[in-house]
């Protein structure tokens, strides 16, 4: 054809053709000296990028819900109260802890006096009533109040009055929680019934000075009461999955890294990395627990005895080993270790023996077997791993009596339809609202309406189980009367009978990580299991 | 009927269909996504809000009103131009679209240059000779690229570029502890406006990556369309017929050949650039990019229903826009096109 040669000058002269190889030579000798060189961003900035995954679509108190929206509110707010290392409260804006009087009926806070918000007012007992009643008007989450406060008083300028509907010792955990962080009223006098989602003017140790879904720079308050940020401040950035984080963290782009949302082999890779002095791991105390529920209003799962075969048929050391390379510690009570005084462990250890022995006693085995259709949650890829590995472990031990079917279901769907009575047996984690073990109890347990072990209505209908013990419901009343070493006898009391009622497998727990680079100290995190931001440093 | 007029009638037809189009989008949008399982308020509450908490979240966000008033509310913002809040946090959808569509554009246009640029390269280039090394190469590419997953081809090319050499970030639009340039959403463009020369250069980082996998992904198709219209066109009998006038070889390709061959391109570049304002979702959520498509994705997550209408309905209208805008100018260009 005529028009080859022509297209071949267009294109590619023919000396080209000769050169060809000497060029591509070239190319790949820059390549390998470009690789070799690797010429990785160097950042110069003395601030810290901490990278965690997911949007942040709000930052007001009121509306946050996700753990790492409430990761920074809890380095732009304070709370009433802390968590401390022996897992009671201590105070943090109040003065002393909470005095309880009328018999239960009444707590009084005293307050600090020199904290200042972020617009320069001044923190007093109205700014804090005037969050809590927000909260309590608007707040997302703001059941976990429960109609326990009636009212809200300021007698004097730093006092805080609340009147309670009925005496609740779990109140002095509720006043841990970040959302009850104080607000300015003045930046929030046009966002009382409304939502404020890119700004906050709270009391913490860092302030907002730019905020957009992907990124939020927090520098430190220089008027802040308590000790001072040890860095010159914080790019918090979210990327959408863990490849991205996880290669973030890898290429040195971001300093600090989050545990939320990294998939377990990233999370182990880190891990690894970190005993080689990689990077430096920190790790909090484990507040989140990974659980199984069992409905127990329809057969074959009504029988307590399948329940209870079902919870001697799970091998958690394996589990937690072949899921998460051991970093989700195996768990046996529904309460986190935590936030527990003594060291009891009410649901039973593997022993597919006695599980086998349970399901013939229920008249299943060899030629009867039980099917069992476990559901998970299908965009979580732990809950997968584990069901997979369950599964394999199931099959391995007791294919003579059960067969475990699996059926992965979006996360939305399965809320939606839990409370519906809508899975045999699903898997969820849960991390309560503050901490403290009726938060791990109340949302699983309680219920309004009992009929013969069958809860009709209440908390046991939402967490989709409907196993209700008159006897628990009125222990966890009661508990709520008590205050110190009984009540927690009395919430301990219920665990066990909730292990007796097999309604619920718990798995394992989840420990919040965070990774920083080898320039950076250690990261630290609170009791509450929040990464403490204003702890890193950059080592000189 | 004269030419003209039959385009007029034509254009006036096709716009007087949008609205009837986009009024059949959102319903569709707004049955299915009632269909669809889950809840918005199981999204936002999770899985343990008890009964009088979502009750109550339920009846705030409006969705305790019967389907049919939720419908006729919707359509008669929609008609008014109020596209409603999100339901996650009461931010107007008009904000979220507006704050997500520039990054999704900006990367639209720079794969799209690389794609196109890049296509005709490689489409051009295979006719050198014909069946040759290089053109069977060519054709290689052309099929690769277009079958290539987008996601699979993304992570490589993080892990390569970031990860192992370091050179580029791995994801998100604009470097992190740099202040995001105001104005149009461009972020390119507002760099440039305010003379902020670090944003700049940060935008351009963070867009290489993106940009080059998405446009080398759609290159393809380019080529191959090129290539197979162009190699046709040069065995047309007009092509025949001007050689055998004597005319110069080169004239006859850029003048002659390219310009029938360019016909199909340009309406296939239409498609592409209507399928890029809704996204590459894959190249989004991998890279982080906080676009159009990756708002998509959260909001149905989230079941956000207002936001996923919204998002639906912006982008059907933009591609209904584009097409006819691209029917009408494959019919000016092509003479042989009859209505």
């Amino acid at each position: 054809m005529i028009i080859r040669p022509l297209i071949k000058d267009l294109i590619l002269p023919k000396s080209n053709f000769r050169k060809g190889p000497r060029c591509a030579f070239w190319i790949s000798i820059l390549l390998i000296a470009l690789t070799q060189t690797s010429c990785r961003p160097t950042r110069k900035s003395s601030r810290i990028i901490v990278a965690s995954a997911g949007k942040i679509t709000s930052l007001d108190p009121a509306q946050a819900s996700t753990y790492h929206s409430l990761q920074i509110i809890s380095a732009l707010g304070d709370t009433l109260y802390k968590l401390g290392p022996n897992g009671l409260i201590k105070p943090n804006l109040a003065k002393a802890l909470p005095q309880v009087n009328d018999e239960g009926l009444t707590i009084t806070i005293p307050l600090r006096e020199d904290v200042i918000f972020h617009d320069k007012t001044r923190f007093d007992a109205k700014a804090m009533a005037f969050s809590i009643r927000r909260f309590r008007e608007i707040g997302t989450l703001n059941y976990i109040l429960d109609g326990r406060i009636a009212a809200i008083e300021t007698p004097e300028k730093f006092v805080l009055r609340l009147r309670l509907t009925r005496p609740s010792s779990s109140i002095n955990g509720l006043l841990t929680s970040i959302n009850l962080t104080p607000i300015s009223p003045k930046a929030y006098k046009n966002y009382k019934d409304r939502f404020l989602n890119k700004k906050f003017i709270g009391t913490g140790p860092y302030k907002l000075v730019s905020f957009n879904s992907q990124q939020q720079i927090l520098k430190p308050f220089d008027l802040y009461w308590g000790s001072p940020a040890r860095n010159s401040g914080i790019n918090f950035i979210n990327l959408s999955n863990s490849i991205s984080l996880f290669s973030a963290m890898k290429s040195g782009e971001v300093d600090v890294l989050l545990s939320n949302s990294i998939d377990e082999d990233q999370r182990h890779y880190l891990h690894k990395m970190s005993k080689q002095n990689m990077f430096k791991e920190g790790e909090g105390s484990a507040m989140e627990i990974g659980y199984i529920t069992f409905l127990s209003n329809t057969p074959p799962l009504n029988q307590q005895i399948l329940r209870k075969a079902l919870t001697y048929s799970i091998d958690r050391n394996l589990i937690s080993k072949r899921v998460s390379y051991g970093l989700r510690a195996p768990l046996r009570s529904l309460i986190p270790p935590r936030l527990k005084t003594i060291d009891s462990n009410p649901w039973p250890l593997y022993n597919p023996s006695h599980a086998r022995f349970l399901f013939q006693k229920a008249g299943y085995c060899g030629t009867k077997k039980i099917t069992v259709p476990l559901t998970f949650r299908s965009n979580v890829p732990a809950d997968k791993l584990l069901a997979l590995t369950w599964q394999a472990q199931v099959k391995r031990d007791l294919s003579d009596c059960l067969i475990l079917s699996l059926n992965g279901v979006e996360s939305t769907t399965i809320y939606r339809q839990l409370g519906e009575g809508a899975f045999q047996a699903v898997m969820l984690d849960w991390r309560g609202a503050y901490p403290d073990p009726e938060a791990y109890l109340s949302p699983f347990l309680s219920c309004k309406k009992i009929n013969k072990n069958i809860c009709e209505k209440g908390e046991s209908v939402s967490s989709g189980s409907f196993w209700a013990d008159s006897f628990i419901e009125k222990n966890l009343r009661e508990s709520d009367q008590l205050i110190g070493t009984k009540r927690l006898e009395r919430l301990y009391k219920v665990e066990r009978i909730a292990a007796e009622g097999a309604a619920y497998l718990p798995i394992w727990l989840v420990k919040p990580r965070a990774w920083s680079q080898l320039d950076l100290q250690r990261p630290e995190f609170d009791a509450s299991g929040q990464l403490r931001l204003d702890r890193l440093r950059k080592i000189k | 009927m004269s030419r003209k007029k039959a385009l007029l009638q034509y254009s006036v037809t096709r716009l007087a269909l949008i609205p009837i189009m986009l009024w059949l989008i959102s319903s569709m949008v707004f049955v299915l996504l009632r269909i669809a399982p889950g809840d918005p308020v199981d999204a936002i509450l999770g899985n343990r809000a008890n009964a009088i908490a979502r009750e109550t979240l339920r009846a705030k966000l409006g969705l305790d009103q019967p389907l049919l008033n939720q419908y006729l509310n919707f359509i008669n913002g929609l008609s008014h131009g109020d596209l409603g809040e999100a339901l996650v946090n009461q931010e107007p959808v008009s904000e979220i679209i507006s704050k997500a569509l520039p990054a999704s554009i900006e990367l639209g246009v720079c794969s799209l240059i690389i794609a196109i640029a890049l296509g005709l390269l490689v489409g051009f280039s295979g006719l050198a000779k014909a069946e040759g090394k290089i053109d069977l190469l060519a054709r290689i590419y052309g099929i690769s690229t277009y079958a290539m997953p987008p996601f699979w081809a993304a992570i490589l090319v993080q892990l390569l570029f970031s990860v192992a050499l370091g050179w580029l970030p791995v994801g998100g639009r604009f470097p992190p502890g740099l202040i995001q340039p105001e104005g149009s959403g461009f972020l390119l463009l507002d760099s440039i406006c305010t003379g902020n020369l670090p944003a700049l250069q940060g935008t351009i980082r963070h867009l290489i990556l993106p940009a080059s996998t998405l446009g080398v992904l759609l290159s393809g198709i380019f080529s191959r369309s090129l290539r197979i219209n162009l190699g046709r066109m040069l065995e047309a009998d007009h092509i025949e017929a001007a050689r055998s006038r004597g005319i110069n070889e080169s004239r006859v390709v850029l003048y002659h050949a390219l310009p029938n061959a360019l016909l199909p391109v340009l309406t296939i570049a239409g498609i592409t650039i209507a399928s890029l304002i809704g996204g590459a979702l894959l190249i989004e959520v991998t890279f982080s990019w906080p676009g159009i498509a990756l708002r998509l994705q959260e909001a149905i997550n989230q079941r956000d229903y207002p936001v996923v209408q919204g998002i639906v309905v912006v982008v059907a209208s933009l591609v209904v826009l584009l097409s006819v805008v691209v029917d009408l100018l494959v019919a000016s260009i092509d003479p042989r096109i009859r209505y």
